[in-house]
């Protein structure tokens, strides 16, 4: 990629790409079947606390600007190697393993809710998977040059199919129903959860900065400008649904955008949301897959995962993360995520750790204006503490709202707490056998930084091995 | 009206953002002199464990502005952002007092000699 290259054009291309997915397709259509138009109110709030992160996680790049690990630095900066890799590892990799293989799901669902193969969807689903991690291995960013054509495919797709159906232009039937089904804030705030996951994945712009011109401003506004059109998008989705699809059909529908599509268009509707699906997954499952080798080559940088990961082929591919992400999500695939049911739950499961790991962003945030007031921000949330402080309870709020079902939410609740306990076991003996150091003490940033260098690893290693030589010649010494 | 000299210690990289912010803030005139040097790390770089024993020399570039007190801090605001990395290197600001500037074609002095 040339240097500073990138305008606010593939900014918001990147973002949307990565943002927009054929599971957010899946979430709207159940939140709308749930709610109707009344999702809208959720689907703004959850934008709301999106942005309030954004700009924080804005903030922390601009603290310690072009860094490629993601987000795991600015913890590790800020509270320290143990929950540095609950939340890494919980909160992306687990979740975009699970958000990677509910994306092939619906694909999978898709191609066969259309055309009726009679295949399995996940051998669908495979298939694709084998195709993209062998397109990681070589190296091939098969997307990189036509992302602003396929993200602003799937924006305007999906507006002017929204708006077909707010117009009542479409060839099909329109239908009478009521359109706002909520009957009370709390359903609104119940299906927080679900609205979030409509959002998520705008915090990959920001390795982006190193490419983007004037990227102080650009960056930040990039961000929420991706926010602000996908949010807008979404809802003039949902009110065109409610004039030809009923709400309750939506809901049951492991394919919503389809069967809009089909409501809309008949079978040209069809045809036009698979190829939007198919764009859709390729990209964001693509992206995915090389966003988290690339996440786990980073944290082994960082000696926070085992050193392998940093191994790349003779294309330069971090082939270790892309076989280990890759095998994740075929075999979740092949145990049989393919009802909507289990893939919803699947969803809220991991979109917990995710808005964990944002909770800690904003922590961060806070954490470093009380360590650092003097320290140079090339961009700083304005208000002072006021925004960070809105956005932990926002999404501490959507953790608590995550299901409107109180025995939904308890199986989440368990499922996550099992979970973190695992990670927390792993997370404490590495920090006490591997990096030796202790669990809550945070890394000086300059040491963060200097841990990006590709020197440094090999530095200390020679410098471990000298002393461990000094140290015996000193033993065999005192023996004599 | 008093004067500053406001004086940065910096690697070799970022001179033309610097220039091009301070120009935006309506500094006119500075100066950047090739220089070697350390700071508190004694020229190690940031990937080694352990701090050169002995003071390690590195390239380096100063650059001297004179600007009239009131601007001190917009300019001493900009150099911390324009040369901010994160990184072991970034620099050391040096603010100092001048008392008077004297244009030496004209003989013209003080705030005349900035314009």
């Amino acid at each position: 990629m040339n240097e500073k290259k990138l305008g606010m054009p593939s900014i918001i291309a990147t973002g949307v790409g990565l943002i927009v997915a054929t599971s957010c397709l899946l979430s709207l259509g159940q939140g709308a079947g749930a709610l109707g138009t009344g999702f809208a109110v959720s689907i703004i709030l959850a934008c709301f606390i999106n942005i309030l992160s954004a700009l924080c996680m804005a903030e922390l790049n601009a603290m310690m600007p072009n860094l490629t690990g993601g987000l795991a630095q600015y913890t590790l900066a800020g509270m320290g190697p143990f929950i540095t890799i609950v939340t890494m590892v919980g909160g992306y990799l687990l979740c975009q393993s699970v958000a990677g293989s509910v994306e092939c799901a619906m694909f999978g669902n898709t191609i066969n809710s259309v055309f009726h193969t009679g295949i399995p969807s996940s051998v669908f689903c495979i298939l694709l998977l084998v195709v993209l991690i062998a397109a990681n291995l070589m190296g091939v960013d098969m997307f990189a040059k036509i992302q602003d054509v396929v993200a602003y495919g799937l924006i305007l797709s999906l507006l002017v199919m929204g708006f077909m159906g707010i117009f009542g232009i479409g060839t099909g039937t329109q239908v009478q129903q009521q359109m706002n089904l909520a009957t009370s804030a709390s359903d609104y705030f119940s299906y927080l959860g679900l609205a979030f996951f409509l959002f998520i994945g705008c915090e990959f712009v920001i390795p982006l900065s190193p490419n983007v011109k004037n990227a102080r401003k650009s960056i930040p506004l990039g961000m929420v400008l991706c926010l602000v059109i996908v949010c807008v998008m979404q809802i003039v989705m949902i009110f065109g649904m409610g004039r030809y699809t009923l709400w309750g059909d939506l809901a049951a529908s492991s394919s919503p955008h389809v069967l809009y599509g089909t409501s809309l268009l008949g079978r040209a509707g069809a045809y036009w949301m698979v190829l939007v699906s198919i764009f859709a997954v390729v990209s964001t499952v693509n992206s995915c897959i090389n966003f988290l080798s690339n996440m786990c080559a980073g944290m082994a940088k960082l000696n926070l995962m085992p050193e392998s990961f940093t191994k790349q082929n003779k294309r330069g591919a971090h082939y270790p993360g892309i076989l280990m992400i890759g095998g994740i999500m075929i075999v979740v695939n092949a145990t049989g995520l393919s009802n909507s049911s289990s893939l919803s739950f699947m969803i809220l499961v991991a979109m917990v750790f995710w808005m964990v790991s944002y909770v800690m962003q904003d922590i961060n945030v806070l954490i470093f204006r009380r360590k650092f007031p003097k320290m140079p921000r090339t961009f700083k949330v304005p208000f002072g503490p006021l925004i960070p402080v809105v956005a932990i309870i926002g999404n501490v709020f959507m953790i608590f709202h995550i299901d409107g079902d109180p025995a939904v939410r308890a199986q989440i609740f368990r499922l996550d707490g099992i979970l973190f306990v695992v990670l927390a076991v792993y997370a404490a003996l590495w920090c006490k056998y591997r990096l030796k150091r202790p669990l809550f003490q945070p890394y000086e940033i300059k040491e963060v930084m200097a841990m990006e260098n590709e020197l440094y690893i090999p530095a200390h290693k020679r410098w471990e091995e000298k002393q461990k030589a000094a140290g015996k010649m000193a033993k065999t010494a005192s023996a004599r | 009206m008093e004067f500053s000299e406001v004086s940065v210690i910096t690697s070799l990289n970022k001179l033309s953002s610097l220039k091009s912010a301070l120009s935006h803030i309506g500094v006119s005139g500075m100066t950047v002199v090739q220089a070697i040097g350390c700071g508190v790390q004694n020229g190690t770089q940031e990937y080694e464990p352990e701090k050169n024993p002995e003071m390690e020399l590195l390239p380096k570039q100063i650059v001297i502005v004179l600007v009239d007190n009131e601007k001190v801090n917009d300019v001493v605001e900009v150099m911390k952002k324009e040369l901010y990395t994160g990184h072991i290197g970034d620099g050391k600001i040096v603010i100092k007092p001048v008392s008077n500037i004297i244009r030496v074609r004209t003989g013209e002095e003080g705030e005349a000699a900035l314009k």
